[in-house]
């Protein structure tokens, strides 16, 4: 089966956006990073949402944009459908003030 | 890389020709419906019990659309000169905008006997208007006369692979030709807005861009709500974007590439050509009409789309009143679920048919097509919303 398209924003990345919708099982094809990386999806990622480029552990910067768009809150595995349910921001976080 | 646009006396160029009545309200009203190539605005806000500094807003907003190079005279209509704010008084209004050289006529209900009688007046005085306007011939210009205000929104991961930076390329031409371009939105340029420090002409304003995204992100934290409960909108999750910081990161590619020569208060008029930030809300109905309260002849709208959900918005030509709105999309889904009212697609990005900066181009040529007269999708409808002024402060 074709390879699926996914494209890294910059090097400094680890995810990278689908540009077609994959399924579970497709092999992604993810392209703009220091190197064409091969990798195999473990979720249905839709098209334009990201998928981890390398194991991302849980604290850790997840990174688009070159830049930090959030801290993993779980374990991320290569191939994983990355969005709300495993990141989270850390700016304008007025549920987590302590003294309001 | 010209167009032909009307001349005005202050050296601004329009790329339409409208009459202007101010304040919007009955009055207003029925003289539009009267008479075409009028414009009028219409805002809840008329200034009772608010501050001074948001009574300014106000007065900047509706004489900053009276400066509008699009209007070419303006009505303004009102009561009594001894009661009213002094900011908001008739006769402020009318010499704020007389500075620019347009004609202004004022027609006042008490002078004229009652409201019946003013709307009479006003019909009689906007039908010359218009007909001295149609006597204004279109020159040609250099794409460096214009001035543009952008936001994005409904955004999706397209919206910062390819539609903003589209947009951004949009923005690097006209300000190198000597335009002026603005960018808004202060919530969603929080996680992206070290970016733009660096990006600032000098150290003061970038300074001003960090202490407006800390002001807008403390009143975010007082609120005790994660503010992705409000910002991402949950249609920017559903289309894939996970965090604020990251839609800003996305969003700041509108930008373009150039220095930031200042940051804007609502409404404000820039005082020479450049880029510029707007400290701004999203709102579609309180951007647009911002932006072109500060001069911009043409708005555009970067629309992502990708949570499928339809948008109205689209088919309302009105948020900036007096300035066309111009809409792209770099989504394919969106585009073909729009057809007929999307100005320009840039998914041929996506799809490996075009280059970022053939795109971009093609962006340009199309903005001087319509800044010469070609209309905007939104343009072929008649309908018209109110806008919403940006204030700040509590109201009493």
């Amino acid at each position: 089966m074709a390879k699926k398209r996914a494209l890294m924003l910059s090097p400094k990345d680890n995810v990278a956006s689908v540009m077609e919708e994959v399924l579970s099982g497709d092999d992604v094809v993810a392209q703009g990073g220091i190197e064409t990386l091969l990798l195999r999806a473990v979720d249905k990622i839709p098209f334009g949402f990201k998928v981890a480029t390398v194991d991302i552990r849980q604290g850790d910067p997840v990174i688009k944009y070159g830049e930090v768009i959030g801290r993993a809150s779980n374990n991320i595995q290569k191939g994983t459908l990355v969005h709300i349910h495993n990141i989270e921001g850390a700016r304008g976080r007025g549920d987590l003030q302590k003294n309001r | 890389m010209e167009f032909r646009g009307y001349p005005r006396a202050d050296g601004s160029v329009g790329i339409r020709n409208y009459v202007l009545v101010i304040p919007g309200g009955l009055v207003a009203s029925k003289i539009c419906e009267f008479v075409p190539g009028t414009k009028t605005v219409m805002s809840t806000k008329e200034g009772v019990g608010f501050t001074s500094r948001d009574r300014e807003t106000i007065a900047r907003t509706l004489f900053g659309l009276g400066l509008n190079p699009n209007v070419y005279s303006v009505i303004v209509q009102g009561g009594s000169p001894k009661a009213g704010y002094p900011e908001l008084r008739t006769e402020r209004l009318a010499q704020e905008i007389a500075k620019s050289g347009k004609r202004v006529e004022v027609v006042d209900a008490v002078k004229e006997g009652g409201t019946l009688e003013a709307i009479q007046k006003g019909i009689k005085i906007a039908r010359e208007l218009v007909f001295e306007a149609s006597k204004v011939r279109r020159q040609p210009f250099s794409l460096g006369k214009l001035s543009l205000g952008v936001k994005c929104g409904h955004s999706d991961p397209t919206s910062g692979m390819v539609g903003n930076p589209v947009v951004g390329y949009l923005f690097d031409r006209v300000v190198e030709a000597g335009g002026i371009a603005m960018f808004g939105e202060t919530t969603e340029i929080i996680g992206a807005e070290h970016i733009l420090a660096k990006r600032a002409v000098n150290r003061q304003v970038g300074q001003e861009i960090l202490a407006r995204v800390n002001c807008i992100e403390k009143r975010a934290l007082s609120t005790g709500e994660d503010i992705r409960t409000m910002n991402p909108v949950p249609d920017n999750i559903a289309a894939g974007i996970s965090t604020i910081e990251e839609k800003s990161l996305g969003a700041i590619y509108k930008a373009g590439h150039l220095p930031i020569e200042g940051v804007l208060d609502f409404a404000e008029r820039p005082k020479k050509s450049g880029l510029y930030f707007v400290d701004s809300w999203m709102g579609i109905p309180s951007i647009f009409p911002g932006f072109a309260a500060s001069g911009a002849q043409l708005n555009l709208f970067q629309h992502g789309g990708g949570a499928g959900a339809p948008n109205n918005h689209i088919l309302d030509p009105s948020p900036a009143v007096v300035s066309p709105m111009l809409w792209t999309s770099a989504n394919p889904i969106t585009y073909a679920q729009t057809k007929g009212s999307l100005d320009f697609y840039s998914g041929t990005v996506i799809e490996g048919k075009e280059t970022l900066e053939q795109a971009g181009e093609r962006l340009v040529n199309l903005v001087l097509e319509i800044a010469s007269g070609t209309l905007t999708r939104g343009e072929t409808i008649n309908y018209s919303e109110p806008i919403e002024i940006y204030t700040i402060d509590p109201i009493f």
